[in-house]
């Protein structure tokens, strides 16, 4: 059994400690919004925040997770309405949308650490996550749209 | 009007309260049109009956699309058009995607499915029409009840009122008793003037669930009493499956089963991880197959061999080709080629299969409900009828969801097991896989007279076909063995030049091709767009104007074009170290013109800004084109990149690792220019990527001197 803090909720999951902690979230506690897309740590889909810095699921052992505070998209904000959620909606970003849970967790890391970026900061922040409809010029506005809301 | 269609837009008109008022209906004078939708739609599974349209006595309208949500905006775009047409706040239309049935099928094939940017152009005269019909139906409805004319009421917001009276009554009031009326034949249709909904930007309403991870894609699914399943499927095109050695993964944890399947086998567990890392060292063997040797090599001396052929399929054949090229003062000739390509959807390939008896629920992120409904009947042993297919969001599709196979293969697994399976396929079977862009070469000669005129262009190309190896009766009997997709967007081209001929000799070879975005667009128009640039330079004159030349007698093309360069401004002085190049294709009834600016940062081309012409027609929701458009740009651009190579039968690129795909940094400006023509309604999502690589090409050009004629640009040591 290990236990992990979850959007801040403490659970217990009966899994192999070296299962990655996107199938953990996924398939034993339901929490879907967090994405597969290559499991080599190339897509940046499974993005979550682990103590607040963006990680990748796919490539994060439960077993490592300890004391840690793992937050996935569902609990970036309880009404969904993290500045960063509000600027990809008032951008209108997705299209398909599979890769936006990433993308909204690598930004909201981004702004966390760094109120005012560039778009060079943007571009180096972002670079990791593929979005194959190619919404990258509304991630763009959208992140320098929810920084300027503060 | 078709039997069928007027079949659905019967059904729209009254269905929704077929369930409460059935006992009165029986008794009704014209309940004919209601039994005959209730004894043959599929959709009436839900308890409600309808084709398109249901409206509820709340007044709530739920619209069933044709058309899966690919994250292209058709589904808002549809509730604007219901909204506008029907007369209905878009609040109150909700979309969910049918079940297959007549009314929603394509035609000529006759399958529901997503693809040819069909989303708007095929759709909405039919939706407009439905709407306008059940609109009149329920205006008459209550002419009727309020003993006035019709003529006197008006119908919006979801209400009929008549205004000298002050009376007005909701359409889910009316709804019963208009469905009992006979539907117009001529239904009025808004005039564009009185369309309130549509033509202005509208927030998608995909788009809030996207934001929070509520929004359900395939890969998302969860059933009660559901088992996981992962694929090790053979990376040899073609190999059938041999054996495989259970024994070495015997007390893995959570692993419970092991199934063959097409292509491979299925390893069942309780997680996707446990069944993933079973399948990793599950021993799997596969038996020999002709083509297991094939390498990119190969391949391209097959094309090679194809532009020497005798034998090819004539698809264009303009003026005196053979005279042209005799009599000309000058023969330019260049052979282009382009790679295989991989649509990578950021979703991978699932199905989710529930078996009851003998009934069968699919959900899966496809682009063609027919073919889900077609192989999961046939691997589970029912008749089609009694397969469900569930179309939850999905996670890009760009024509690779127009195939299925992950279907039959999660029915087979979910038969065997007696549970129901999601089935998800990893990225490495993703790439494997296959339907691919085919690869294509052409070689190209133009006929110049004295003067350096254009006279005669010749194009023959060589490459597999994507229609025949899956409608090879479409290919053999009506299409003759001429696949539309060969010479798409060459065969149509509105440029007029004296001689004109298009050829295209076709090769066999194992990869499994299939549409992708643009489909034969995305060759076609690197290969001619970038001839044509070449035929400019040499001959001394501007590629704008070139251009130009032959589209004189083409005003919507010539705006198009014109536009595109206006707007970047073409012949204006750019900084140094920059240049731009140009582009036109015709695709799916849209026109597009790209102008590309760049420059050159090392190895890199740097594209800084893409100035977009586009003639669609009309636009339903303006935000969604500009979307599109620059989705559009970026796969384009993000291709010229991009090559699946061979080695071994099998794919050598397994992940995004070994395929790269255009990341945040490479994306430059889109400025886009939508002409609203009035026209025929073109495509949206397509149109937009053939003119973008020979754009680039061509700036390139203009700035280094170098002109590229292969993709990918790593080819030439060179980068987007």
């Amino acid at each position: 059994m290990v236990e992990l803090t979850v959007n801040g909720a403490v659970r217990q999951v009966d899994a192999d400690p070296d299962m990655p902690l996107l199938w953990a979230l996924r398939d034993i506690l339901g929490l879907t919004g967090t994405k597969y897309g290559c499991g080599i740590a190339q897509c940046g889909a499974c993005t979550v925040h682990l103590d607040g810095a963006a990680v990748r699921a796919c490539q994060t052992r439960i077993g490592d997770l300890a004391g840690r505070r793992v937050t996935t998209i569902e609990g970036l904000h309880p009404e969904g309405r993290h500045p960063v959620q509000l600027a990809w909606v008032s951008e209108q970003v997705p299209q398909c949308g599979f890769c936006q849970s990433g993308q909204i967790m690598a930004a909201a890391a981004l702004l966390a650490e760094n109120r005012s970026p560039t778009d060079a900061d943007i571009d180096a922040a972002m670079e990791g996550h593929i979005c194959r409809c190619g919404t990258y010029q509304r991630i763009r506005t959208a992140i320098r749209h929810a920084a300027a809301q503060g | 009007m078709s039997a069928i269609e007027r079949r659905s837009i019967l059904k729209a008109a009254g269905a929704a309260l077929l369930v409460p008022l059935a006992p009165a209906l029986a008794q009704a004078p014209a309940p004919r049109v209601i039994t005959e939708a209730a004894a043959d739609s599929p959709n009436a599974g839900a308890g409600h009956v309808t084709a398109f349209l249901r409206i509820g006595a709340d007044g709530q309208v739920t619209f069933l699309s044709p058309v899966s949500e690919l994250g292209q905006g058709t589904h808002t775009a549809h509730a604007m058009i219901v909204a506008d047409e029907l007369g209905v706040p878009l609040a109150a239309v909700r979309v969910e995607v049918g079940q297959p049935e007549p009314a929603l099928r394509l035609q000529p094939v006759n399958e529901m499915y997503s693809g040819a940017s069909f989303g708007i152009r095929f759709w909405h005269d039919r939706i407009r029409r439905a709407c306008a019909q059940a609109r009149e139906v329920i205006v008459a409805a209550c002419a009727e009840r309020l003993g006035v004319p019709a003529a006197e009421l008006k119908a919006a917001e979801g209400r009929v009122t008549h205004a000298a009276s002050g009376r007005s009554l909701g359409y889910g009031e009316l709804v019963e008793a208009a469905a009992r009326l006979p539907l117009p034949e001529q239904p009025r249709l808004k005039p564009v003037a009185e369309r309130q909904v549509t033509g202005r930007a509208t927030p998608r309403a995909d788009i809030p669930a996207k934001t929070n991870g509520s929004a359900a894609y395939g890969h998302d699914i969860r059933l009660p009493g559901m088992v996981h399943a992962v694929a090790k499927l053979s990376p040899v095109f073609g190999a059938e499956l041999d054996g495989f050695d259970r024994a070495a993964i015997a007390g893995m944890r959570g692993v419970i089963d092991v199934v063959p399947i097409r292509g491979g086998v299925a390893v069942v567990a309780e997680t996707t991880w446990a069944a993933m890392e079973a399948a990793k060292r599950l021993p799997v063997r596969f038996k020999p197959t002709p083509e297991q040797e094939l390498d990119s090599a190969e391949v391209s001396r097959r094309l090679r061999a194809g532009l020497d052929a005798d034998q090819a399929i004539r698809g264009r054949n303009d003026g005196d080709m053979d005279a042209a090229l005799g009599s000309a003062a000058r023969v330019l000739e260049a052979v282009y080629d382009a790679p295989y390509l991989a649509h990578a959807p950021m979703e991978t390939e699932n199905a989710t299969v529930r078996i009851t008896g003998d009934k069968v629920e699919v959900w899966s992120s496809t682009q063609h409900q027919d073919w889900c409904v077609r192989d999961a009947a046939r691997a589970a042993g029912v008749p089609p009828r009694n397969v469900t297919v569930h179309t939850p969001m999905v996670g890009g599709g760009f024509g690779r969801r127009l195939h299925v196979e992950v279907v039959e293969q999660a029915t087979t697994v979910a038969k065997a097991v007696g549970r129901p399976v999601k089935l998800v396929w990893t990225r490495e079977d993703e790439f494997a896989q296959g339907y691919w862009r085919p690869a294509f070469a052409a070689r190209m000669r133009a006929a110049v007279d004295a003067d350096g005129k254009l006279t005669g262009l010749y194009l023959r190309a060589a490459g597999q076909s994507v229609m025949g190896d899956y409608r090879p009766g479409l290919m053999a009997g009506p299409l003759r063995g001429n696949d539309p997709f060969s010479l798409q967007s060459v065969v149509d081209s509105p440029y007029r030049i004296g001689a004109f001929r298009a050829e295209w000799h076709r090769i066999q070879a194992a990869p499994k091709v299939w549409l992708w975005r643009s489909v034969g667009g995305s060759q076609m128009c690197f290969f001619l767009e970038g001839f044509l640039d070449e035929v400019a330079h040499a001959t001394g004159q501007d590629p704008y104007g070139m251009r130009r030349e032959l589209l004189t007698h083409n005003r919507r093309a010539l705006n198009v074009l014109d536009t595109a360069a206006m707007r970047a401004g073409w012949g204006t002085a750019l900084p140094p170290g920059r240049a731009r190049g140009i582009a036109f294709t015709w695709l799916y009834d849209s026109l597009c013109a790209h102008v590309a600016e760049v420059s050159m940062e090392g190895s890199r081309v740097r594209v800084h800004k893409v100035t977009v012409a586009l003639d669609c027609g009309d636009v339903v929701n303006p935000d969604t084109v500009e979307a599109q458009m620059q989705g559009s740009v970026i796969w384009a651009l993000s291709s010229m990149n991009e090559a699946v190579t061979l080695k071994a039968g099998a794919a050598e690129q397994r992940n995004f690792d070994g395929y790269p795909v255009l990341r945040i940094s490479g994306a430059p400006e889109v400025d886009l220019h939508v002409i609203r023509s009035g026209e025929r309604l073109g495509g949206v999502g397509e149109p937009g990527v053939p003119p973008l690589a020979p754009a680039v090409c061509n700036a390139v050009f203009a700035l280094t001197g170098q002109r590229i004629r292969s993709l990918p640009l790593s080819a030439h040591g060179l980068s987007v």
